[in-house]
């Protein structure tokens, strides 16, 4: 026996779980709990707890255990489906930023202002030089600006209308 | 529930195969076991939240867990182990939320009918006592006198659906129950 607990709570919580309390039970057992402040909580706490949870499992409104394995098995679907198509989606955007990379790339190679540009950036920046260079931009490569503006607006536009349309 | 699926995701959802949203528990053991406990949980959820609808909530969320567990019991009552302790998880996530609205377990019903006089009213009015002693601890102290009292697990049980060392277990249990004494007016 130590602080927390006493040898006879057994007993006690069988007497009282089997409506034996108080009459029914050992006198022996009961002036125990008369000096035992452990068994007596026990008998006080457990009679009233006892009491009160057949009351409180009948008051339960529970849905039809068909009806909880149907939604369980159609979560469970719909999840699977959810991480089934979430590789698919990453390789849509991993391939949407390659193609990003490669227009950037093309242009950056190919672009004198753009060159012409960073060269001027290690001298300093002037949004006069930028306004300029955004100009001679579109003058000397007005396909290339317009398809890449047609890509950056054009393709998560048709991706956005493909999937709305399925 | 399947208001926000699109076409792809349907075709998805048909494209999977059956083994892949297949539970361990087939579903007439599901059924039965869900018969046997579901009572137990709902009135274990209800009293360690004090909020009907939320154990109502969490009822089908444990059970849908406990499904997805993919882990095999050796006995009923490892089973009901689980169940409990995924139950006592959902509890305290939704405390953490603060979703837990204290009290009230005791509704104008219960009032209604403890006004009419009778059996009824003597067993409303005990529901009442019960649930304003236990609105006064917290949600732990609550499950651990639950368990103990209402479902009658052993020791060794509670820790493992709480979480904690058996030892631990006695000393929060004997805590538990003293405080609640005291509230009730037993104690000595």
């Amino acid at each position: 026996m130590n602080s927390v607990e006493c040898e006879f709570e057994a007993e006690v919580l069988a007497a009282v779980v089997q409506s034996r309390w108080p009459e029914r039970t050992d006198p022996v057992l009961r002036a125990h709990v008369e000096n035992c402040g452990i068994c007596s909580d026990v008998a006080a706490v457990a009679g009233v707890i006892d009491g009160c949870q057949e009351e409180m499992r009948s008051a339960a409104v529970l849905p039809d255990s068909g009806r909880v394995w149907w939604l369980a098995q159609m979560r469970a679907r719909r999840e699977a489906a959810k991480e089934a198509g979430r590789p698919i989606t990453v390789a849509q955007v991993l391939s949407l930023a390659c193609a990003m990379g490669l227009l950037g790339a093309c242009f950056g190679a190919t672009s004198t202002w753009f060159q012409g540009t960073l060269r001027g950036a290690g001298a300093g920046f002037e949004w006069k030089t930028l306004a300029s260079g955004l100009g001679s931009v579109v003058s000397e490569h007005g396909v290339l600006a317009a398809l890449a503006l047609a890509l950056v607006v054009g393709v998560p536009g048709a991706v956005y209308w493909v999937v709305v349309r399925e | 529930m399947f208001g926000d699926m699109t076409c792809s995701d349907a075709r998805r959802f048909e494209a999977i195969d059956e083994s892949q949203a297949a539970f361990v528990m087939d579903e007439d053991t599901f059924r039965a076991f869900y018969d046997r406990t579901a009572r137990g949980v709902w009135a274990y959820l209800a009293r360690v939240t004090g909020d009907r609808q939320l154990a109502d909530d969490l009822l089908q969320e444990a059970f849908y867990r406990f499904l997805r567990a993919d882990s095999t019991h050796d006995s009923e009552s490892h089973r009901r182990n689980s169940l409990y302790r995924i139950a006592t998880n959902l509890a305290r996530d939704a405390r953490r939320r603060n979703l837990i609205r204290i009290p009230a377990v005791v509704t104008g019903d219960d009032i209604e009918r403890v006004a009419g006089g009778g059996d009824h009213a003597v067993a409303t009015e005990r529901q009442a006592d019960v649930s304003r002693a236990m609105s006064r601890l917290k949600p732990r102290e609550r499950a651990i006198l639950w368990l103990a009292y209402a479902e009658g697990a052993s020791h060794r049980e509670i820790a493992g659906v709480l979480g904690v060392g058996t030892d631990s277990m006695k000393s929060m249990l004997f805590r538990a129950r003293r405080k609640m004494a005291a509230l009730l007016g037993h104690s000595k």
